[in-house]
């Protein structure tokens, strides 16, 4: 579904991204872990439009994406969510959820903001994350965890095909990490595709079929999560030398 | 009855009336002046608004498109005889093309940098108009004959009536549009973008378009009150149509209504457009209404950080809410 092939990304004279090349399948769950500064968000971001790869292609469905700006990528059927959430602040959470309804032509630029088949759409959803009651509330009076949860519900407007989650469960409480634990596995069984960024390692382990492992913006590992356990490799990334780790 | 009173539909219209009678009750020529003068600040303030409050977006630039579409006005008028009342809102479509093409160019920048590009393109329409004689009549300006209709002449008694038709047309009309921006996905997106530009392009916004397409909407508006401003004066000149203050203004009057509201600009022009009038006649012609004029944003700015409006509004709906509080225990 997803194809990224030799992508490259410099900062200054630092190589973020240094020719790397990884596949999602569809109807995956696919992890992507490693070190702090490995090049995870950098990727995430080229793939999404934020950043110009240097070098490399990506192919979404066969299509070269990586020229796209992030709207048009969006509209292609990649959602994501923000390390540290991004919401419309001062909009309520109901706006929040209708923004990234996908529509095209100038007739329905000027057509109602919120329709009512939206609204529906957008309450389901509220639920779906037990929300409703905030709707009209400003997205900046809500706890943190539910902010997650309102970006990770808005996504699901856009009814994308591909979701790119980075950090889910970042600062978020034990209880409220079985929750977004149980909606992804839930959607993938619907048939969502996702690429998740995670430093929980238990969450990783137990939610992605296919885990790849970037360390100094090249991957230096893929497999199954109980491969990638025992790969000394990612091993040596993650503790240093496994000699010393040994001894 | 009470229903009625608290609608807000019921309050448009009285005030519609009011103003749809001004000139035929109130024979001053001095207060027709101030209400035309005043109705044409609201336009400026309510248009700079649809990019500058919805967007967010502040251009301190907007003289330009005003300054435009009032020398385009009299270029027509002057070589072609087109009655400035017709050809403002068909020129104006070429003030809005030229905005685009800025906006296009001048939308890459943010914050404080857009600002300045803004000012930056007064001062480089201003040049042109200053180093271009032959079509502009350079520094000298630009003259138009006196106001009329079918070459008969508008005697100085009802000259001002034309003015105030035309001007309060033109209001209704910006704030319609205003409206149905603020209403539409065009208006959310707007709006979204103000918030945060970067995830609004990542739920798939296309932010620039939507950015220029603000631009030149707002542009547009300027365009027209800038056309009916030429023709009103019958004379402009690049250094005062022009001028950085006329963007200020505009700008000031709407974040003392309450930037990003429909109506905030509204409110803001019609107190301070009368005042800053009422300040000048008072006291003469100094710069002291300038000095009032700080005064007073600096009370507001202190005081309602958000605007007159939404600060009214947040009011009368704590107290609703409390009252509700009331009726229920």
């Amino acid at each position: 579904m997803l194809a990224v092939n030799q992508i490259s990304k410099a900062f200054g004279g630092i190589n973020a991204v240094d020719g790397c090349s990884m596949r999602v399948e569809r109807g995956s769950i696919t992890g992507l872990i490693g070190p702090n500064g490995s090049g995870k968000t950098t990727l995430f971001n080229m793939i999404t439009g934020f950043y110009q790869p240097d070098g490399g292609t990506i192919l979404f469905n066969d299509r070269a994406i990586h020229n796209l700006l992030p709207s048009q990528i969006c509209h292609r059927g990649i959602g994501r969510t923000f390390q540290i959430t991004r919401l419309f602040w001062k909009m309520t959470v109901l706006e929040n959820m209708i923004v990234p309804v996908r529509h095209t032509g100038w007739r329905t630029l000027f057509s109602q903001g919120v329709k009512k088949h939206e609204e529906e759409r957008a309450m389901e959803l509220l639920d779906l994350v037990g929300l409703t009651q905030f709707r009209d509330d400003e997205a900046h009076k809500l706890s943190f965890g539910q902010q997650k949860l309102v970006e990770f519900a808005a996504i699901l407007m856009s009814d994308p095909d591909l979701i790119l989650l980075d950090e889910p469960a970042g600062g978020v409480n034990p209880v409220m990490i079985e929750k977004i634990m149980q909606l992804v596995d839930d959607l993938n069984q619907q048939g969502k595709t996702f690429l998740v960024v995670e430093h929980n390692m238990r969450l990783v382990m137990e939610l992605c079929q296919h885990i790849i492992v970037l360390d100094h913006g090249q991957k230096i590992a893929e497999g199954e999560p109980s491969a990638i356990q025992n790969d000394p490799l990612v091993l040596e990334a993650y503790l240093g030398s496994t000699e010393h780790a040994g001894a | 009855m009470k229903r009625i009173l608290f609608s807000n539909r019921f309050w448009l219209v009285i005030i519609l009336i009011i103003l749809l009678v001004f000139p035929l009750a109130q024979h001053s020529q001095y207060y027709q002046h101030v209400m035309i003068m005043t109705m044409m600040a609201a336009v400026l303030s309510s248009s700079w608004n649809i990019l500058g409050g919805y967007a967010g977006y502040t251009s301190l630039g907007h003289a330009a498109f005003f300054g435009l579409g009032g020398y385009l006005v009299a270029l027509a008028h002057n070589y072609f005889g087109w009655h400035p009342f017709i050809s403002t809102w068909f020129l104006a479509i070429i003030v809005m093309g030229i905005a685009l093409l800025l906006g296009w160019i001048s939308l890459r920048t943010h914050g404080s940098a857009f600002v300045v590009v803004t000012i930056a393109m007064v001062y480089i329409f201003r040049l042109v108009a200053l180093n271009l004689p032959e079509i502009t009549n350079g520094a000298r300006g630009l003259t138009q004959p006196r106001p009329g209709w079918g070459g008969v002449q508008w005697s100085p008694e009802f000259i001002k009536i034309p003015f105030h038709y035309i001007m309060l047309l033109l209001l209704c009309l910006t704030i319609l549009v205003s409206w149905r921006i603020r209403q539409s996905k065009f208006g959310l997106g707007l709006i979204a973008i103000r918030e945060d530009e970067g995830k609004a392009e990542a739920v798939g916004i296309n932010t620039m378009l939507y950015k220029v397409l603000a631009f030149g909407i707002s542009a547009y508006f300027m365009g027209v009150a800038g056309g009916i401003y030429s023709y009103f004066f019958t004379y402009i000149d690049p250094q005062f149509i022009f001028d950085v203050f006329t963007g200020v203004t505009m700008v000031l009057i709407a974040i003392l209504g309450g930037r990003g509201t429909l109506w905030g600009p509204v409110l803001g022009a019609f107190i301070m457009e009368p005042l800053g009038n009422w300040i000048i006649g008072e006291f003469g012609g100094t710069q002291i209404h300038l000095t009032i004029f700080g005064g007073i944003l600096l009370m507001v700015m202190l005081f309602m950080p958000q605007g007159i409006l939404p600060t009214l509004s947040n009011v009368i709906n704590q107290r609703h809410k409390a009252r509700m509080a009331k009726v229920v225990a």
